[in-house]
């Protein structure tokens, strides 16, 4: 299973891998435009695959107010 | 995928309304021309400025800061604590680090020592956070920029912001908003400094990843008051928009600013708004505290009187 993180929401969950970046973001309910991918100190672009066994974080880019 | 612009690393920022993709490197060289360009076009920033950045903490006011002491302007930083529990305690230690690690130190107001603490001030005012916040900072930007000798205002609005604006303002047909939506607010003799926003061209998603890769430790958590905000269902509007049509966002904000002039004389020959659409002058300095104002009194003047009348409810 690949761990996905979204610490902003203090919210996890695991998908099935490998996975490309754009179905864990699919899987997650986040659109793609609105989010970073990040692996340690790696960028994800959205077509990359994640290996079973890994663990990504969703950082979200959108400030309000 | 490979980098569009070497063909040699692999793409860690992919660009769909750029059609490209690019590695760390060559995503550092486009960033940077994009702010070169945003701000050659509007001549939002000369060699000789003293700037003063108005930083928050957050990944796009840290990354104004950083490329503007990169393309070699003369900076400091400007931190208003707005007095949120825990979260300005969180964004001040943010915006300290990053100014130590560069060998400065931010000019910081605190809001609770001026008597307008955000939350406070907008229970007592029964205003909504949001607007307290922009009327509170944009009088401390100014002030602290007139009073200090800064010759330009630099906030880190990006593309995703204006864009957002400017949606919220056609939606409701804000002639007077559309008027002064534009990456340079000229300055005036009599204490108006001149205030530029030079990440307009440059998408939140391109600023949050040019922090990343740069290893800004900017704050990612959101300010508690903004939950509401409606800027963000404009966000979530335009950001469906984009997914399905890349590029839009940027076609509608450059569209506006290049088709503006056109764009106001119809909405005032429409009669939008009911009044003509002429610039907005400032016509003198407010009666309470100097400052440069529309109306008699300064819209913080103002403020903080609603907030010692009121009372928290």
């Amino acid at each position: 299973m690949i761990l996905v993180r979204m610490p902003q929401r203090k919210k996890e969950l695991t998908v099935p891998g490998p996975k490309r970046v754009m179905d864990i973001l699919a899987a997650a309910g986040v659109r793609p435009t609105t989010v970073l991918v990040t692996q340690g100190t790696r960028l994800l672009t959205k077509d990359q695959r994640v290996e079973d066994g890994e663990t990504v974080d969703i950082i979200s880019v959108v400030s309000g107010g | 995928m490979k980098c569009k612009r070497c063909r040699k690393a692999a793409a860690a920022v992919d660009l769909p309304s750029h059609h490209s993709a690019f590695c760390p490197g060559c995503f550092f060289v486009f960033f940077r021309r994009q702010v070169e360009e945003g701000i050659r076009k509007f001549s939002l920033l000369e060699p000789h400025d003293r700037v003063l950045v108005c930083v928050s903490g957050g990944k796009d006011s840290l990354v104004l800061w950083d490329i503007l002491m990169e393309l070699g302007y003369e900076t400091e930083g400007l931190y208003i604590d707005l007095g949120i529990d825990g979260y300005s305690d969180r964004s001040a230690e943010k915006v300290a680090a990053f100014a130590a690690a560069r060998g400065k130190e931010p000019i910081v107001v605190d809001l609770r020592r001026e008597g307008v603490p955000i939350p406070e001030a907008a229970k007592r005012s029964r205003k909504e956070e949001c607007s307290v916040c922009g009327t509170v900072k944009r009088y401390f930007f100014n002030r602290v920029a007139a009073s200090r000798g800064f010759t330009v205002v630099a906030t880190g609005h990006n593309l995703d912001d204006e864009s957002a604006r400017l949606l919220g303002n056609v939606l409701h047909w804000h002639g007077d908003h559309l008027e002064r939506q534009h990456p340079l607010l000229p300055g005036e003799g009599d204490g108006l400094v001149r205030k530029v926003k030079p990440l307009w061209r440059v998408s939140e998603m391109e600023t949050a990843a040019y922090g990343f890769l740069k290893g800004i430790d900017y704050l990612t958590e959101e300010c508690p008051m903004s939950e509401d905000a409606t800027s963000l269902v404009y966000k979530e509007a335009l950001s469906l928009l984009e997914e399905k049509m890349p590029g839009t966002r940027s076609r509608f904000y450059m569209g506006f600013l290049t088709k503006k002039g056109t764009f106001l004389n119809f909405l005032t020959s429409a009669g939008v708004d009911g009044a003509p659409l002429s610039p907005a002058e400032h016509s003198g300095k407010c009666a309470v505290c100097g400052a440069p104002t529309y109306a008699e009194t300064c819209g913080f003047c103002r403020l903080k009187e609603k907030v010692g009348r009121g009372t928290v409810r």
